[in-house]
């Protein structure tokens, strides 16, 4: 590959567009990726069309970084166009890898979210009853805009997924990890992800740990906290323990709990039900009113176990009728 | 992984199973499951050909994984693991579908009865294919035990294990041995000396050269686990003293309920109400006298002061009524013209010779009067002009009425409770308490002076209420267990506990406070977690905790029980619709 | 065909698991409905196998464990109650109906009230209809 320059693609799916943001955050590297690869698409920063990517060969593509997750028919489309074009795709961020944050969305219903943006948005003019639909007549012929799904998927529900790189957004010496990974041609199995500890962020946690006993659950902003002590211990709920370390404690140093944006560890299927467990078990109390008392303290558990990775859980999203 | 080559074996019971589930279509259904060489069926599989028949199936077929449906796994793993073993196969490659109590036995629909003993069969196929060859580990076992308490179980059972020629640290709060044996004198009913008892024991105990008697000193920690105990114990000077020992006996005995808890009986108020262990005191000194100095005339003995009542114990202290006969006999011998009247509920003389010393007490004039649980007697102070210092109001049941009798001296028969400390020492040792605080044991008939804790064994009055001889029975019966334990020199933990991967644990210690054994360690150099597999017992709390998926329950994997969920809801595709 | 719930039960090894057993041999007949796992303490369930149970179509989980006070490993039971309140919030979050996921205490002795809350349980269900979970996910994909 060394007379070769790699060929890369970056895409923006459902997601905030960090993970775009994080490429350039590696700084002067950014230059050395243009001189070991070819951006042949990326839609944020370089000119390219979809039909560019479709009139390549397959397979022409070295590598596509997907950011975001799938939440409409464009997404899906291009997941998959890029799929076929890829030698190896990499769910690139906590949205593509588990569905992050767009995903929280899979608690609301599709006609909900347009409730909320397109009519009983204060900052839209009230008399609009307009939604958006696939097709619109229009005097010229149809419009189309891609399909709104009624809910979010992670990339690898849609394609086959090579690599996972999570983190949101990745942190930028993973980005370099993977793309002198994929240069050098030394790539870990199928399947891997890339750029993490096997070890949750506790192990690079320096707060000390003790054992835990809980009576009382605050918010980060609730109590004066010690920064030398293990967040859960002081009831400020963290993920840390059951997500994969990596990102260099970013959240805990900063004084907020782990939010869990690099997923699950190696062995778990369900990081929020993992969640849960650790949560349960600080809990001091044997009394079933006591506990149901302390546990108020956390108003919104749900979305704290599944932040960054409700489409990738069991029940991928609500049955709320 | 090996190929799986499953044996599949469904029992029909006699008819147990027969009868109700279609045993040959479990076998048709499950012989065509993935990875099943052979599925058969049997009139008895626990019998000798019924085993015989999986071991040489798994000898010709070369099986490495053996289903066997038929009873509960409570009644009959042990037997078939046995099976593959003989077999020559590792005895944890069994999974058994509990087909008899979960479905004959429940069910009377004969197709929805079939129907449910194939899912949970093939369900267990489905498990055991996950299913890992699993070795029992062995450790060393410390000769040396601790034994916590001087009175009379914590002698028995030192003396016991000394005389045997093991090393034994008897380790007592007080300053003297004896406990609250030492503080009585006539033992009901044959009225032997306790003081003769104890002083034998002690005696020997003391002159032992194998038991290190420690007074004036107290445990403060124990850590490690069966056959590897550290204990350090602070001794008289305050120094602290560490000792490494196999075996712990609990013996820390009860203290007396407080009677100025029950107002109606005046006790610290009137002063010629006292308790039975100031009787004793006074027995011991030879004089019975009223506070003032009198010859006290009329004695009354009430019984089940703070036993056997709702508001204070419901349970009976077992040793009050006999030695409420002792004192009849004592009072009447000390002071003959003297009238005794015995103020119970029932006569409790259960024990060998009780109710005979009862009978012999109703002849020696002794008066007799029965009350009722819901209405104690009560006490007052009697008038100047009465011939008595007090009246005890009695609810009688016997005749009926309601009596006033006369006293001068009133002994309460208080009942037995456990000690303040119980608490403390139960944390101390990793033992469990019930509601009133009694140390429980492993199994209240089976097994009755073994405790939860591997290595920790409860004797005498800490457990319940006893007697002198049940309590040297339980002492002498833990000294033996422990004795059998350091015979076979080593311990040998099950194969099924909880394993940390030291290469996925953070070192969060979520799971640290929750183990009930104490079995997960911290590692403070390594800041990783592990398990002490001798001292786990595979319950698996640690594991559902663990929030990084690093502790596997070893036989209960999550992989292994995943298999078992999807095995029990086989998908239709008519569920979509 | 009328609706049959499935319920899978989750068992302890020493008070439900023997209760059950118990129900057996005192011939208590309840319904067929519910299939048990067995584990050695409630406390060893994991939310994820509740979650797995329901993803994979079971229509009611049933949770058992010993009495309060009354676990042979001590604490286990206090320690599935915890986990079982917050899972119970969770699940409220996600949708799932409250008749579904159920935590009881059976001990050894109580074979005959393990078969009455297996039919009181079978029959809540049979009134909820069939967990519409799995299907759910599958008519996701209709969409695409």
């Amino acid at each position: 590959m060394a007379d070769k320059k790699l060929q890369i693609a970056l895409y923006w799916g459902a997601g905030c567009g960090g993970c775009d943001v994080a490429v350039l955050d590696t700084n002067e590297f950014i230059l050395d990726v243009a001189a070991l690869a070819d951006i042949r698409l990326w839609p944020i920063a370089v000119d390219g069309k979809y039909k560019d990517v479709e009139h390549m060969q397959d397979g022409e593509l070295d590598l596509t970084l997907y950011n975001g997750a799938v939440r409409n028919s464009e997404n899906e489309e291009i997941a998959k166009l890029l799929r076929q074009k890829s030698k190896i795709m990499v769910a690139f961020g906590s949205c593509a890898h588990m569905g992050g944050i767009p995903g929280l969305a899979n608690l609301c219903k599709k006609e909900e979210i347009f409730k909320t943006a397109y009519l009983d948005n204060p900052s839209i003019e009230s008399r609009n009853q307009v939604v958006p639909y696939p097709q619109t007549k229009v005097e010229v012929g149809e419009l189309e805009i891609p399909t709104f799904y009624k809910r979010v998927y992670k990339l690898d529900a849609i394609v086959p997924v090579d690599y996972y790189v999570p983190g949101c957004p990745p942190a930028p010496h993973q980005i370099k990890t993977v793309l002198l990974a994929v240069v050098g041609g030394k790539l870990p199995p199928r399947g891997s992800v890339v750029g993490a500890s096997d070890r949750a962020v506790c192990d690079e946690c320096q707060r000390k740990k003790n054992e835990k006993k809980v009576s009382k659950f605050y918010r980060p902003w609730q109590i004066i906290q010690d920064f030398d002590t293990c967040l859960m211990e002081q009831g400020i709920l963290c993920a840390g323990s059951a997500t994969r370390g990596g990102c260099g404690v970013r959240c805990p140093n900063t004084g907020q709990g782990c939010r869990g944006c690099y997923g699950p560890m190696p062995n778990v299927k369900d990081q929020g039900a993992k969640l849960l467990s650790a949560v349960s078990s600080v809990i001091d109390s044997k009394d079933p009113k006591e506990i149901e008392r302390i546990l108020a303290g956390i108003p919104d558990f749900v979305s704290m176990a599944y932040r960054f990775g409700l489409p990738a859980s069991m029940l991928q999203r609500s049955f709320q009728q | 992984m090996k190929e799986c080559k499953i044996g599949v074996y469904v029992c029909n019971c006699g008819t147990n199973i027969a009868k109700v589930v279609n045993v040959e279509e479990v076998v048709e259904s499950l012989g065509k499951m993935d990875g099943v060489v052979v599925a058969r069926s049997y009139k008895y599989m626990c019998s000798n050909p019924g085993q015989e028949m999986i071991v040489q199936d798994i000898k010709n077929l070369g099986l490495n994984r053996v289903v066997v449906a038929a009873c509960s796994p409570r009644m009959h793993e042990p037997t078939f693991r046995k099976a593959l073993e003989n077999a020559g196969i590792n005895p944890y490659f069994l999974e058994m579908a509990n087909i008899r109590e979960q479905c004959s036995w429940v069910h009377d629909d004969a197709i929805e009865a079939t129907e449910k003993a194939r899912v949970l069969t093939s369900a267990a196929v489905r498990r055991v294919k996950y299913h890992e060859p699993l070795e029992k580990r062995s450790v060393p076992m410390c000769p040396a035990t601790l034994v916590l308490g001087g009175g009379v179980a914590g002698l028995a059972a030192a003396l016991e294990l000394g005389d045997a020629g093991q090393q034994v640290y008897l380790v007592e709060r007080e300053n003297r041995l004896g406990g609250n044996v030492g503080r009585v004198d006539l033992t009901a009913p044959y009225l032997d000396s306790a003081r003769d008892l104890l002083t034998e024991f002690i005696t020997r105990a003391n002159q032992n050269p194998k038991i290190t008697v420690m007074i004036q000193s107290k445990l403060v920690e124990l850590g490690g686990y069966v056959g590897n105990f550290q204990a350090r114990v602070e001794d008289a000077q305050g120094d602290i003293i560490e000792l490494a020992v196999g075996s712990v006996v609990v013996c820390t005995g009860y203290k007396e309920f407080d009677a100025s808890r029950i107002k109606s009986l005046a006790y610290g108020w009137l002063p010629n109400v006292i308790t039975s262990f100031e009787l004793e005191g006074m027995i011991r000194k030879g004089k019975i006298l009223t506070k003032e100095g009198n010859v006290p005339q009329y004695v009354a003995l009430i019984h089940c002061v703070g036993s056997r009542s709702l508001e204070y114990h419901p349970y009976c202290s077992r040793v009050c009524c006999m030695t409420a006969l002792k004192y009849a006999h004592e009072i009447k011998s000390a002071i003959p013209k003297s009238y005794v009247s015995d103020v119970y509920i029932d006569m409790h003389a259960f024990g060998k010779g009780c109710e005979d010393f009862y009978r012999r007490s109703t002849e020696a004039k002794t008066m007799f009067l029965m009350y009722e649980k819901g209405h104690p007697p009560r006490i007052r102070e009697a008038g100047p002009d009465d011939d008595c210092g007090m009246f005890i109001w009695v609810k009688e049941q016997l005749s009926g009425e309601e009596i006033e009798i006369p006293a001068d001296l009133v002994v309460l028969m208080v009942g037995m409770e456990p000690r303040e400390d119980s608490e403390a020492v139960a944390h101390l040792v990793n033992i469990s308490r019930d509601k009133h605080g009694w140390f429980i044991e492993s199994h209240p008939k089976l097994d009755p002076v073994a405790t939860t804790t591997d290595g920790v064994f409860i004797a005498g009055a800490c457990s319940s209420p006893k007697d002198i001889p049940d309590t040297v029975a339980q002492a002498r019966a833990a000294a033996a267990r422990i004795l059998a334990k350091i015979a076979k020199g080593e311990i040998w933990a099950d194969a099924v506990y909880a394993e940390v991967d030291e290469d996925l644990c953070s070192g969060c210690r979520v799971c640290n406070e929750l183990c009930p054994y104490t079995a997960v360690e911290y590692d403070k150099v390594k800041k990783r977690s592990h398990v002490i597999y001798a001292m786990c017992k595979a319950c698996g709390a640690c594991v559902a905790a663990c929030p990084s998926g690093a502790i596997k329950a070893r036989h209960f994997t999550d992989q292994q029980i995943f298999a078992q969920i999807e095995g029990v809801l086989p998908w239709h595709s008519n569920h979509v619709s | 065909m009328a609706f049959e719930p499935r319920i899978v039960g989750f068992l302890c090894n020493w008070c439900s698991y023997t209760g059950a057993d118990l129900a057996g041999t005192s011939r208590v007949k309840y319904p067929f409905n519910v299939r048990i796992i067995r584990v050695m303490c409630s406390a060893r369930i994991d939310p994820t196998f509740i979650l797995k149970a329901l993803s994979d179509g079971a229509d009611g989980v049933l949770v058992c464990g010993c009495h309060p006070g009354d676990c042979h490993y001590v604490e286990g039971n206090y320690k599935a109650m915890r986990r079982y309140a917050l899972l119970k919030k969770t699940l409220r979050s996600l949708g799932v109906e409250e008749d579904r996921v159920r935590l009881e205490w059976v001990s050894a002795s109580e074979g005959v009230r393990f078969g009455e809350v297996i039919a009181d349980m079978t029959e809540k269900i049979r009134k909820l209809g069939p967990n519409r979970i799995k299907a759910e996910l599958i008519l996701d994909k209709a969409e695409r």
